[in-house]
């Protein structure tokens, strides 16, 4: 099966000026990968690139198995979600009309949702345990429940994989929890996701695979149980980090 | 041209069609100063004025016929005017695009001719055409130069039907110029002084060579020592003044005026020094521009007896008395004259 | 999965979406009549409808009516809709409640051009035509010049390089000011910039109304797009936008309609700014339900503003000074009302 999301020999980086090169890596239907790394390392600019919102220095990116250089902004949405920080509007949306917005890569310039729209929105509020807070204003909300109102959004873009970028940062200990559920069980009814933390625990509890950033490039890629290694987290981190494993068989970070 | 013509054209046939067949029974066609043909009634009898200057000269010609003010009198006013038109309301300005008056407001007061008396340029025409297709009433347009001012006050008595009375003014105007000039052929270029014009109550505000509203200063042969062109104010600073060094400053402002003396950073120009500066009278209008009209006859006598101390002959409040009796239609006693002119 | 229970929680959106746009096209018609009734040449209501209906007993009645009071109904309604349409698209792609339509430069630049043509003494359409031509191009300016500068994406550069030219094109105001006839020019040129709708003939509303249309239709056509805009340009991109294509259309657009109202009208504050908000608390910040809500507003607003600058007193109020005296408390009372539509 082609590979939601493949890049080779990747370089990446802001105006020709190389931040990481030599990424390789690929996103299968239904599995989590997390990308792991101190603060500047270039996940966000990696996502960026994935997304097309920046060209890569080098190297190539295909979607789906097409090149992304040769997908419009349309086909690029209809492949890829995104799933931003934090919600950067100053306006008092609905849930639903945020959700909603996940429509248009799958409406013509000129329409606008309707009824089958709005029934998919509700749908992926549905999915994520939120479809009672459809109607209320998303400056209202928690951060968690911000965080998946825009998973939602993603959700109803439909498409095969996602991005997220640090779903988690800021949240607290039961929004987490809660967020990273609903990413568990989305790969698990067949999503890929691609996403980044700064926490190895939680990127432990629901990601298959790992790749670890640092500022000198790519340190290591692969499954978390290879990948997430006390010695390579604190090569990452530049901190003496011990692994353990517990009778749950999860992993824990110290 | 042809456009203007044209849409004159429309204009009159707009009127010929609203007005019906009393207008076009006793009408009579006019070529303004614009070049627009305008069928006007013989004899009108509720006349607009557009803009102040127009005011003014219909003021002087047919009181009787004025419908309202584009500004109202002020209270100081109010004694050298006809109490019969002095209090009529405040209606407003044309300008084209921002205007305070209302055509409604215009129509309601039901004229039947509006006259404008100023410049005369593109803005103008144009607004005439488009005020008389819009309201239709027939607009004339009247040149308000100083050099044109006989002929003008002629061709305004004509329209409104006044003839004789347009004659005696324009006249008045014709002798007054003519007796100016023989002045000036007295005077050699040497004598003649060098003014500043002041306004505003600092007086650093003034008008160049070019502007209407300094226009008197080089007609009544003096220099105005600020040689710009142009139509607008300009701002100097005091110590400008002192570099041109005025022999006489004239000033509209009544503050300033009062000051100057005291003021140290006039100090030392020579009209400061000689006493040579003189405040403007100002009622019922002003005697160097506000408006520029015919008004502006009162401050050439004026200014010629300011300027020229020495080569002016007559009694300077006598001619001013007789002014106004002619033109204003009240005579001022010796009490109101001399508080007039400030002497 | 999403069950019956969630369905009407959705549904009764449309259908009060399109209710209060008919209310409120009822309330533009009603201010229409107020408008078309309302003067100081007093017009009764049975002559007001049989002139309307092509009575012509009255002649001056029916100039009033047709060549006076009516231009000026609907120029007013063109201009309200207009800056109106214009603020809520630029509230909405600059992810900024506070911005108006003038943020760009275009009124200054408009009124740059319209006071230039003024000092000229060029007849009245020329002026009208030379305001909108010099409020496109300083707009066109500012985008060149963001352009150079950053890349045409970049929302700050664009906002700092119109205040930067907006200055330029204060200040050729002033100098037109110094230069103008104080007379009759000055006097022109300081109302004109109050805004005033005196003075609108029938040909103006002609000449002003393309420019509208061709401004709004695709703000209407693309407004639910539009609408993603208010996500950031990332976000936006990310849903399959062409955030900065599309926001440049937009641009245009509001330009378009800005510098024909200001062409028209003169420079009218707070409408841009004001009449989206008020139609936000209706709405809601969806641009696509925003748009023709705000639309109506600012058209009914407008008539009645102009209605009481014409009848307040003999000589016209400067709309600018209406709509500042109503605007600023009223936006006072937005912002006391919580911010409810907007706040973060």
């Amino acid at each position: 099966m082609t590979p939601l999301l493949t890049a080779t020999g990747l370089a990446i980086g802001h105006g020709g000026k190389v931040l990481i090169r030599g990424i390789d890596l690929s996103l299968d239907r239904g599995s989590v990968l997390c990308l792991l790394g101190p603060n500047g390392a270039g996940k966000t600019t990696l996502f960026r690139t994935l997304l097309g919102l920046i060209p890569p220095v080098h190297g190539r990116i295909a979607l789906g198995g097409e090149p992304l250089s040769r997908l419009s902004r349309l086909q690029v949405a209809a492949r890829l979600a995104h799933v931003p920080q934090a919600l950067a509007t100053p306006f008092a949306f609905t849930a639903l009309d945020i959700v909603l917005m996940g429509a248009a890569a799958r409406l013509g310039p000129f329409a606008r949702p309707g009824r089958v729209e709005a029934e998919r929105a509700m749908a992926a509020l549905d999915r994520l345990g939120i479809a009672d807070l459809a109607g209320a204003e998303v400056t209202r909300l928690s951060g968690g429940q911000r965080q998946l109102v825009l998973i939602a959004r993603a959700l109803a873009q439909e498409a095969a994989a996602m991005v997220m970028d640090e779903p988690t940062a800021s949240l607290d200990f039961a929004n987490r929890r809660q967020v990273g559920h609903a990413i568990r069980r989305l790969a698990d009814a067949g999503t890929g996701i691609i996403l980044s933390s700064h926490d190895p625990d939680h990127a432990a509890a629901i990601a298959d695979r790992a790749l670890l950033l640092n500022r000198s490039g790519l340190l290591a890629s692969g499954t978390v149980a290879e990948t997430m290694t006390a010695g390579n987290l604190s090569r990452l981190y530049g901190i003496p980090v011990r692994r353990e494993q517990g009778d749950d068989g999860r992993l824990r970070f110290y | 041209m042809m456009r203007l013509t044209r849409r004159a054209l429309a204009g009159v046939l707009s009127i010929l069609v609203a007005a019906g067949p009393a207008l076009a029974q006793e009408g009579k066609t006019v070529t303004d100063a614009g070049g627009r043909q305008v069928r006007v009634p013989v004899d009108p009898a509720r006349v607009f004025a557009a803009g102040p200057p127009a005011a003014t000269l219909l003021y002087t010609l047919k009181p009787q016929a004025m419908i309202g003010w584009v500004r109202a009198p002020k209270p100081a006013d109010l004694a050298w005017l006809r109490p019969e038109v002095a209090d009529l309301p405040e209606l407003g300005r044309l300008t084209g695009r921002g205007d305070t008056l209302n055509l409604e407001v215009l129509l309601a007061a039901g004229p039947d001719l509006i006259v404008d008396y100023g410049t005369v340029n593109a803005t103008y025409v144009d607004l005439a055409g488009r005020v008389q297709e819009q309201a239709g009433v027939p607009y004339v347009l009247i040149d308000g130069s100083f050099a044109q001012m006989p002929r003008s006050i002629r061709q305004m008595s004509d329209l409104l039907g006044v003839p004789a009375r347009g004659e005696a003014l324009a006249a008045y105007a014709e002798t007054t110029l003519a007796d100016l000039d023989a002045l000036l052929a007295e005077v050699p270029q040497a004598a003649r002084p060098r003014v500043y014009l002041a306004r505003g109550p600092e007086g650093v505000e003034t008008a160049g060579r070019g502007s209407i509203n300094a226009e008197i200063i080089e007609r009544v042969g003096a220099r105005n020592v600020v040689e710009t062109e142009g139509d607008g104010l300009a701002t100097v600073s005091p110590e400008q003044v002192q570099a041109w060094a005025p022999d006489v400053i004239v000033t509209i402002d009544r503050d300033f005026a009062a000051k100057v003396a005291q003021m140290p950073e006039w100090q030392g120009i020579p009209a400061v020094a000689n006493g040579r500066v003189h405040l403007a009278p100002a009622v019922p209008f002003g005697f160097i521009d506000a408006p520029p009209s015919v008004n502006r006859l009162a401050g050439l006598i004026w200014l010629s007896h300011k300027l020229y101390p020495q080569a002016a002959t007559g009694d300077l409040h006598a001619k001013i008395a007789e002014f106004y009796a002619l033109f204003y239609g009240r005579r001022p006693d010796d009490a109101a004259l001399a508080a007039l002119l400030g002497d | 999965m999403a069950g019956a229970p969630t369905m009407p929680r959705w549904r009764p959106c449309w259908v009060t979406e399109r209710r209060l746009n008919g209310w409120l096209a009822l309330g533009l018609i009603a201010t229409l009549a107020i408008g078309a009734a309302v003067g100081p040449y007093a017009i009764a209501p049975q002559q007001l409808v049989a002139v309307l209906s092509g009575d012509r007993s009255d002649p001056q009645a029916v100039t009033v009516l047709w060549n006076i009071r009516l231009p000026r109904v609907l120029a007013a309604a063109m201009v309200g809709a207009a800056l109106a349409a214009a603020g809520a698209a630029y509230q909405t792609t600059f992810r900024n409640p506070l911005v108006s339509p003038d943020i760009l430069g275009v009124s200054a630049g408009a009124g740059f051009g319209a006071v230039l043509g003024i000092l000229l003494g060029w007849p009245v359409m020329a002026i009208q035509m030379l305001g909108f031509g010099t409020g496109l191009a300083t707009v066109a300016m500012v985008l060149g010049l963001t352009m150079v500068l950053r890349g045409a994406g970049q929302v700050l550069v664009m906002v700092l390089c119109g205040i930067a030219i907006g200055a330029l094109a204060g200040a050729g105001i002033s100098l037109v000011k110094l230069l103008a006839d104080p007379e009759q020019q000055l006097p022109a040129i300081t109302f004109w910039l109050m805004g005033s709708l005196a003075g609108v003939k029938r040909p103006d509303i002609a000449a002003a109304l393309p420019a509208l249309l061709v401004g709004l239709a695709p703000l209407l056509a693309l407004r639910w797009r539009i609408g993603l805009l208010a996500m950031g340009d990332d976000e936006a991109r990310s849903m399959g936008i062409d955030a900065t294509r599309l926001r440049l259309l937009v641009i245009a657009c509001a330009t378009l309609m800005t510098a024909a109202a200001v062409a028209l009208a003169g420079v009218i504050g707070w409408i841009g700014l004001m009449v989206p908000h008020m139609a936000r608390l209706l709405t809601g910040p969806r641009f696509d339900r925003l748009l023709p809500a705000a639309i109506l507003i600012g058209a009914g607003f407008m008539v009645l503003v102009d209605t009481s600058a014409r009848s307040i007193a003999t000589v016209e109020v400067p709309l600018g000074i209406l709509t500042a005296v109503l605007g600023a408390p009223l936006f006072v009372w937005l912002l006391a009302r919580g911010t409810k539509a907007w706040s973060e």
